[in-house]
């Protein structure tokens, strides 16, 4: 034992203790801050000379404490769960979102929407077969049938609108993820630097970390470790980050929703225009894009398409107040001959009242036209009719409320899992008071002990030198 | 498990939100009465309610038709009734006219001219419209059955032209026929046979010029009055057929109005207690909340 070895022992100890306390109040002053992850001093014992020099002593005590490294204490397998959770939460949100604003289109069930309209045309028509030669009763179909009109157009347009701006919202999202991109490869390279220095990198870890959170969110991407603390960022395949080099991506396809397919729009590298199959909220964009709103958007063409159809091939079996054969009631608005109609170009082609036709006899002459009621009836009756067009509009609202509630509750399942999730991120990386408190104390009493320690050792050497060989004195 | 402060806080925000988020919607259930406000609330009733909504629609339109054939079957049986009193009327002076022998010119002439404005007043009975269709005219645009000079101007009913039946949709199924046309009320004027305007016409002119014939136009004014009492029983039987289809649509409104309502409406009793019931879960939450993040370590610290 070499005279002052104890002192020396003591003194890490005390380095050892202020660094815990160090670290402790590190971690109190971030409870609150999101992605920290709580902080550990690494307290190890300093072995004594295991191999002894030549001349040199040792009296197998070990010499004191090392409190060098500070560690970040995560769950590594968690965070990658946390991280394809929250991608899968994020999508689904957006895919219950942009059902939700779907139903908003239709409003129904209700006396606004589509379905009161189309039979408010329907029961207009019977009304006018009980007196068809009222010209208030024939402006009454007119009035109905051009409500029913703009309603198909004011929904058609509102799906438009949606589409468009879930169509904008991506370049957002990209020049966002970009960012984040760009963050996170210049991160990685300071952590690299760092790392290499043995300068501590935990605070920039956990800021970088919180970015691939984000990432993993925005374009579901996920995180494998690199060298020296980096991350490199794979979205299906596709490397987004690789050490301190970034690939950005942008949004291309149509701008236009009737030109939509399922391929378009979509998500690729920049520069290399490599398809990049996205997840997360940018997914749940995607499929709103190329499925949820054209789907919809088809169906109720095929509604608009049905109502012009039915009633035209009923009209034209008729004759009209002056006894002249009925004409078609609906055409697709000029959008060129063969265009099919769609809730879009449905266009109303009677304004005259006396050209409906509610009669089904053509007219004898002697007698001028007929004043019956058969083919106002029967387009009366047509709303009741198996496959028509209330049958077909009802079909489509009850398949929008199947897949919208099933993506409500799909949510609501996807929820509680992301939250248990955080939830045992959280127990290993968060900060608990209690804990911190406790250490605090045992640093602080440790601290006192050593600093006792070195008391004693000096009044051990107090005594040893001034008081040795001084009997008598 | 290792608890933190932070995923406590966390998992009590969470729960708050989950209570209120449930507060919101029975909320909203309460504020609308409806229990469905949106397709994604329950599919399978959305269904129901829509088609519940248009069905509702139709058997109102029902309703409103079968209102509409009852005034047009209305105004025609008392027309036929009224024409009937006429033509009993018509008929005893035409009795008188034929049984009296010693009846003078001047009587003669007296009862021409009543059978003549006889015949005026049925003319005007026969042109009886509703809502401007002459009840008696079949489809005819015009505005008349028969013409001054009773001629019949209607369109169906005739031997060229059969009768095109004008019906009411009673309900989705069932359809009355409403009108009755003039030659099939009156008959028809052909090479073989009178109608009721030509017989009358015929009596009128006969009582003074061919008093012999008047047997014959006699004869001929019972078929027509047959004829008249058969139109009569036909309106009624169809009034009655409308009359029990105006109960049956009554009944089936009522029926789609209880439907409607269990579908779509909510049950406020029930709303009401799950609100309270939903509150108090939430007064606790939020009791709870602020005891569990209030104390640490640092509180019994000295």
């Amino acid at each position: 034992m070499s005279t002052f070895s104890g002192l020396n022992r003591a003194t890490t100890a005390l380095w050892a203790q202020q660094r815990g306390l160090d670290v402790t109040g590190q971690n109190i002053a971030n409870i609150n801050t999101v992605g920290y992850s709580r902080q550990r001093a690494e307290l190890q014992s300093v072995n004594g000379n295991a191999v002894p020099a030549m001349y040199a002593v040792s009296n197998q005590v070990g010499q004191g404490v090392d409190a060098d490294t500070v560690i970040r204490i995560r769950d590594a397998f968690l965070e990658g769960r946390a991280q394809s959770e929250a991608a899968s939460s994020a999508q689904m949100t957006v895919r219950s979102e942009s059902l939700a604003q779907v139903e908003q289109a239709f409003r129904e069930p209700g006396t606004t929407g589509i379905s009161a309209k189309i039979t408010s045309v329907y029961t207009s028509w019977s009304e006018l077969a009980s007196s068809t030669q009222e010209d208030g009763a024939r402006a009454a179909v007119l009035q109905n049938t051009a409500t029913l009109v703009a309603e198909l157009h004011t929904t058609s347009a509102t799906l438009g609108e949606q589409w468009t701006q879930t169509r904008d919202s991506l370049d957002v999202l990209a020049d966002d993820v970009n960012s984040k991109v760009q963050s996170i490869a210049d991160l990685n390279a300071s952590i690299k630097r760092a790392n290499q220095a043995g300068l501590p990198v935990n605070e920039l870890s956990d800021k970088r970390d919180v970015l691939v959170m984000d990432l993993a969110q925005a374009i579901g991407a996920t995180s494998t470790p690199g060298d020296d603390g980096q991350v490199n960022l794979v979205v299906s395949g596709a490397t987004l980050v690789s050490g301190d080099k970034a690939t950005l991506i942008r949004a291309v396809g149509t701008n236009d929703p009737a030109t939509v397919t399922a391929t378009d729009p979509r998500f690729e590298t920049s520069p290399g225009g490599t398809r990049v199959a996205v997840g997360g909220t940018a997914g749940g964009k995607i499929t709103a894009l190329t499925d949820t709103i054209p789907r919809y958007s088809k169906q109720l063409d095929a509604v608009a398409r049905q109502v012009a159809d039915e009633i035209n091939a009923a009209h034209t079996l008729g004759f009209d107040k002056t006894g002249a054969p009925g004409g078609q009631v609906f055409d697709n608005g000029g959008s060129g001959v063969g265009t099919p109609i769609t809730a879009a170009n449905i266009n109303l082609l009677i304004t005259d009242t006396s050209k409906l036709a509610a009669a089904s006899v053509a007219p004898v002459v002697g007698a001028g036209a007929s004043a019956d009621n058969g083919n106002a009836t029967a387009l009366g009756k047509l709303q009741d009719k198996a496959g028509g067009s209330a049958s077909l509009y009802r079909k489509l609202i009850v398949t929008l409320g199947v897949e919208g509630s099933v993506a409500t509750s799909n949510l609501e399942t996807q929820t509680v899992i992301a939250s248990q999730v955080d939830a045992s991120r959280e127990s290993v990386s968060g900060v608990n008071l209690d804990e911190e408190m406790t250490n605090m104390l045992q640093f602080q009493h440790a601290y006192s002990a050593a600093a006792r320690m070195i008391t004693a050792i000096d009044e051990t050497l107090d005594k040893l030198i001034n008081g040795t060989g001084r009997v008598g004195l | 498990m290792r608890i933190t402060q932070r995923s406590l806080a966390v998992t009590s925000l969470q729960n708050l939100n989950r209570n209120m988020e449930a507060i919101a919607k029975l909320q909203a259930q309460q504020t609308s009465g409806k229990t469905i406000n949106k397709p994604s609330d329950d599919p399978t009733g959305t269904n129901a309610a829509m088609q519940t909504r248009q069905e509702m629609a139709s058997a109102t339109q029902y309703a409103r038709n079968i209102s509409d054939g009852i005034s047009i079957l209305d105004a025609t049986d008392s027309a036929l009734h009224n024409i009937t009193e006429q033509v009993q009327n018509a008929r005893a002076l035409t009795v008188q006219g034929l049984n009296d022998g010693s009846l003078s010119e001047a009587s003669r002439v007296a009862i021409a001219t009543e059978v003549d404005g006889i015949r005026q007043s049925l003319i005007g009975l026969a042109n009886t419209a509703v809502k401007g269709q002459p009840i008696f005219g079949g489809v005819t645009s015009g505005p008349t059955a028969y013409d001054a000079a009773g001629t019949y101007t209607g369109f169906g009913g005739t031997t060229a032209v059969p009768a095109i039946e004008i019906t009411r949709q009673v309900s989705s199924v069932d359809a009355v026929r409403v009108d009755i046309t003039g030659p099939e009320a009156f008959g028809e004027t052909t090479a073989t046979s009178k109608d009721l305007f030509a017989i009358v016409g015929d009596i009128a002119r006969d009582v003074v010029d061919d008093p012999d014939a008047l047997a014959g136009h006699l004869a001929a004014l019972d078929v027509a009055l047959d004829r008249l009492k058969k139109a009569a029983a036909d309106i009624g039987t169809r009034t009655n057929r409308i009359e029990t289809a105006k109960q049956v649509n009554s009944d089936l409104q009522l029926t789609l109005e209880t439907r409607s309502a269990s579908i779509e409406n909510v049950d406020l009793a029930k709303t009401m207690v799950d609100l309270s019931m939903m509150q108090t879960g939430y007064e606790a939450a939020l009791g709870a909340t602020a005891k569990v993040i209030q104390p640490t370590l640092l509180d019994f610290l000295r």
